[in-house]
């Protein structure tokens, strides 16, 4: 049973993965990704890891995938185009590149597979999140104190890289951004008059108006 | 029949070449970084297949870091990739090839 499921998960992560590897289009890899990782979830289950298949699930096929898929939209990337292969003398020395590494890993996988049986058969609670828990508070608190520094510099890092230009000015107003305020929304005494100025800011938009010293104009807070 | 470690470090391998074929044929940078994601779930899968058969909780708490390292590298790679779009109007990589931004 647990070999036919990991049979299944095992050619759907393989299937995914060549699949991403193929697709010339970014968006379709990133969804071969995404079946990568649930097919990866799901083989954590069968080896009794059910935390770190949660948190598979989350992290990986959510929050990364979300932010990989948000920037494939959001830059509008197109398919890449077929472009000559360069360096053609090169393939047969990677092809041999290729037999020599596959060689190896069957040498290493016959090897693991001679290896001494491990001890299986009782249920144990390594995989529970109360033993992952305790192993991270206790022994590797320091590893888990340094990657809550890692995060904090990733998040600056990550707003240092994708600002344009320099922060928002002190004389900007509320609103950045080039649009346009109906009159009735800067001057509440003015229902009736639904003229529109365009401007980058409420103020500016105000003295446009004229409304900006008026008795009842508002103030944002 | 049993799954046995040796099929768990098999499709791991399997998984991790596919990940470097990826990264060495794919010029897109937002492929490559796809790529170097799925590397990292190979590894990942070592691990967790290790501690499973060794009874070990360690294995697991690697990963659990692998995993904040990979978000890490999601956020600030992303922020380069848009920065290098924003510079360049391309994705390509030999379009990078300076370490200019």
């Amino acid at each position: 049973m647990l070999a036919l499921l990991f049979i299944l998960f095992a050619g759907m992560a393989v299937g995914c993965a060549l699949s991403m590897v193929a697709q010339r289009n970014p968006l379709y890899s990133a969804i071969s990704l995404i079946g990568v990782f649930i097919s990866l979830a799901c083989l954590y289950v069968t080896l009794a890891a059910p935390f770190i298949a949660a948190v598979q699930v989350i992290v990986y096929a959510g929050a990364i995938m979300v932010l990989v898929v948000f920037v494939i939209m959001l830059l509008n990337v197109e398919e890449e185009e077929r472009q000559p292969v360069r360096l053609r003398t090169l393939v047969p020395i990677a092809v041999a590149l290729a037999a020599v590494f596959f060689a190896e890993t069957a040498f290493i996988i016959f090897f693991v597979q001679t290896s001494p049986a491990t001890p299986t058969g009782s249920v144990s609670d390594v995989g529970l999140t109360s033993s992952i828990g305790t192993g991270l508070f206790t022994t590797y608190l320091l590893p888990f104190e340094i990657t809550s520094i890692l995060l904090l510099m990733a998040v600056v890092g990550a707003m240092t890289l994708a600002r344009r230009g320099g922060l928002i000015g002190a004389n900007v107003g509320v609103v950045p951004g080039y649009q346009s305020f109906a009159r009735e929304v800067l001057d509440p005494m003015a229902t009736t008059d639904l003229t529109q100025v365009e401007a980058r800011t409420s103020r500016e938009a105000e003295e446009l108006l004229g409304v900006s010293d008026s008795p009842h104009g508002h103030d944002e807070g | 029949m049993v799954p046995q470690l040796s099929w768990y470090l098999a499709l791991s391998a399997v998984l991790f070449t596919t990940g470097v074929v990826g990264v060495m044929i794919k010029r897109n940078v937002i492929s490559m970084f796809m790529c170097i994601e799925l590397m990292l779930n190979a590894v990942n899968l070592t691990f967790v297949a290790f501690s499973s058969f060794f009874r070990d909780v360690t294995g697991q708490l690697f990963v659990f870091i692998v995993m904040t390292v990979a978000a890490a590298e999601a956020a600030v790679g992303l922020g380069i990739i848009i920065s290098i779009f924003r510079n360049r109007e391309s994705l390509d990589v030999d379009d990078a090839s300076t370490l200019k931004l």
